[in-house]
């Protein structure tokens, strides 16, 4: 499919500077990666309202919830990993449990830097976030719900994570406003649901269309809201078809499919596969090559659905 | 209430320490020696040194107080129930179940708390933070950070030492509870950061060594900040670890207290007799 694309990191910065002419108490917090997350334009505009504070993580998360309790609204973004698994104990006390009003935005995650590896993969944000009381966590699909979840994210009041690849994201979706918490059904189907999150869901589009075009209907939900989850949603497509699969670009456990499965498991039993990375440290690669042997191109999802349905 | 009364500030502590006896017998245990360590600079800090008001606790331009070491919880409980940030009675329900008092402080859940401490390592952070907030703002607010000797270990404090130093945040003043002792033993012999101030004076601080229970030269020092404008200030207090109960004192086995009703009995009676030699 051919989709008009977008810089994800120009998207971030052109948000973060548009709201901060409106809200003063926006600042920016950077481990030296604020101006690599598109932030230049508002480094340029404020620089009295970024703080630079080097290669310190955990210093990175503190000094955010310090300058949230002076009324501030710190965006702090840097890698994936650098955002949440290295200062994960900060960003659980200091962000979560002081329920400061701080915007984590961890860019580069999946295997985004997938020529450079394991060590600046980010796999388990999702995983390591949900564990933390209260925290929002956002995976916009595309160019135009990166720019809603970016505004309601800097809208709303609490603690959010946004996780975000920096490759070129597509248009998918009309621009609007960004529900925080709702799912939407992209394609009604009754064979088997998909539900997805985040930049690799293009993908699932794309197998979408392939199997309807061999005759098997899936049902699409969209899920840019992974915590807290849309349970209502969830419930009704295990009710309307009966077989969930789930497509993240994160590890298995601890990401979307483990959300998935709880809600199902307590309140709406039916079988669901989990697509996403299987839990091993992968070889660094290019790209393309790490999507297609985690099987989430959109022929790997298609194949998978297939043998889902056939053996459930 | 503030004062500058030496006297009368050395009053309050032994006060506040009578309350930290009150919440040890309430929850049956307690970390009395680190509190005791520092009560009488927490003392200071709120009866002396911060503009508070404990009946509009989060007013703008308040200066803020986070106890990083949040194990040492009690010395603020005490200090703010004294300041009347809350009922006395409180204090009998530490360590209860959904008690506002936890052992380590929750900023949600009592007016003057600023921070939810407890894991060590995470005050100064914060208080860069708010530093930078205040200046941001140009309220001149201050904020002051008590961090224990042993917790120094936590190399998140030498993220926010090059930090506070980098912002010359002269509007962070931080006490380094320097006790000597930690669970194991000797700080020293544990992990030694020492010479502590001189570290400090490496990122580009200014330091100054006091005797971290003698009120005067805590005084003394509060109003001597910032040490060197344009930068962060560091106060070396050197303090007796379980001061203000002569058991307890520079032992290690008091960082936690269990007391009998015997032992109870004992430190109640030395702070009477101490507050009663007070009143002249």
């Amino acid at each position: 499919m051919n989709y008009e694309m977008f810089d994800a990191k120009k998207i971030i910065g052109e948000v973060t500077a548009a709201e901060a002419d409106l809200n003063p108490g926006i600042v920016v917090v950077s481990t030296d990666s604020a101006p690599r997350t598109g932030m230049g334009e508002f480094i340029a505009k404020y620089p009295d309202r970024y703080y630079e504070v080097g290669i310190m993580e955990q210093a990175g998360a503190g000094v955010s919830a310090g300058l949230a309790t002076t009324s501030k609204t710190p965006v702090f973004c840097a890698p994936a990993p650098f955002t949440t698994a290295r200062p994960f104990e900060m960003f659980k006390i200091d962000i979560g449990y002081m329920r400061q009003n701080v915007k984590v935005i961890g860019r580069n995650c999946g295997f985004n830097y997938s020529d450079l590896g394991p060590t600046h993969f980010g796999l388990e944000d999702m995983a390591l976030v949900r564990l933390i009381p209260g925290v929002v966590i956002l995976a916009p699909m595309d160019a135009s719900q990166l720019r809603g979840a970016m505004r309601a994210m800097l809208r709303c009041e609490g603690p959010v994570y946004l996780r975000i690849g920096t490759a070129p994201i597509p248009k998918i979706f009309d621009d609007g406003d960004f529900e925080i918490g709702k799912g939407f059904v992209v394609r009604e189907g009754s064979d088997v649901a998909i539900i997805t999150t985040g930049e690799i869901s293009r993908n699932v589009f794309e197998a979408a269309e392939k199997l309807a075009a061999e005759g098997i209907n899936v049902m699409v939900v969209a899920m840019p809201t992974v915590s807290p989850i849309d349970e209502e949603l969830v419930i009704r497509a295990a009710r309307q078809t009966g077989r969930i699969i789930t497509v993240e670009e994160h590890f298995v456990v601890g990401g979307l499919g483990s959300a998935v499965c709880e809600v199902c498991a307590e309140s709406s039993p039916v079988p669901v596969k989990r697509l996403g990375v299987p839990m091993e440290f992968l070889s660094a690669g290019q790209y393309t090559d790490l999507v297609k042997h985690c099987k989430l191109d959109a022929d790997g999802i298609a194949e998978t659905v297939k043998a889902f349905i056939n053996n459930p | 209430m503030k004062t500058d009364d030496i006297r009368e500030l050395e009053r309050i502590a032994a006060r506040c320490r009578q309350n930290v006896l009150r919440m040890v017998r309430a929850n049956g245990s307690g970390h009395l020696g680190p509190a005791y360590s520092c009560i009488d600079i927490v003392t200071a800090l709120y009866f002396h040194a911060m503009n508070i008001d404990p009946q509009n606790p989060k007013k703008e331009d308040r200066d803020i107080f986070i106890l990083s070491a949040g194990h040492k919880g009690m010395a603020q409980y005490a200090v703010l129930a004294e300041a009347g940030f809350f009922d006395k009675s409180l204090l009998d329900t530490f360590g209860h179940f959904k008690s506002p008092l936890p052992g380590h402080p929750d900023m949600h859940k009592l007016p003057g708390i600023e921070a939810s401490t407890g894991s060590l390592g995470h005050g100064m952070n914060i208080a860069c933070g708010v530093a930078l907030g205040k200046r941001q703002d140009g309220l001149g607010s201050r904020v002051f950070v008590i961090v224990g000797d042993g917790e120094l270990a936590e190399g998140s404090n030498w993220e926010a030492a090059a930090i506070a130093a980098h912002y010359r945040l002269d509007n962070l003043v931080l006490f380094l509870d320097h006790n000597g002792l930690q669970i194991s033993g000797k700080t020293k012999d544990v992990m030694s950061f020492e010479p502590i101030a001189k570290h400090f004076e490496g990122f580009g601080w200014a330091a100054r060594e006091i005797d971290g229970n003698n009120m005067a030269e805590i005084v003394a020092a509060i109003d001597s900040v910032p040490f060197e404008k344009g930068k962060p200030s560091l106060i070396v207090a050197n303090t007796i670890k379980g001061k203000g109960f002569s058991r307890a004192e520079n032992q290690v086995g008091y960082h936690y207290w269990n007391p009998s009703a015997e032992e109870m009995a004992l430190a109640e009676k030395e702070l009477e007799d101490l507050l009663m030699g007070m009143r002249t």
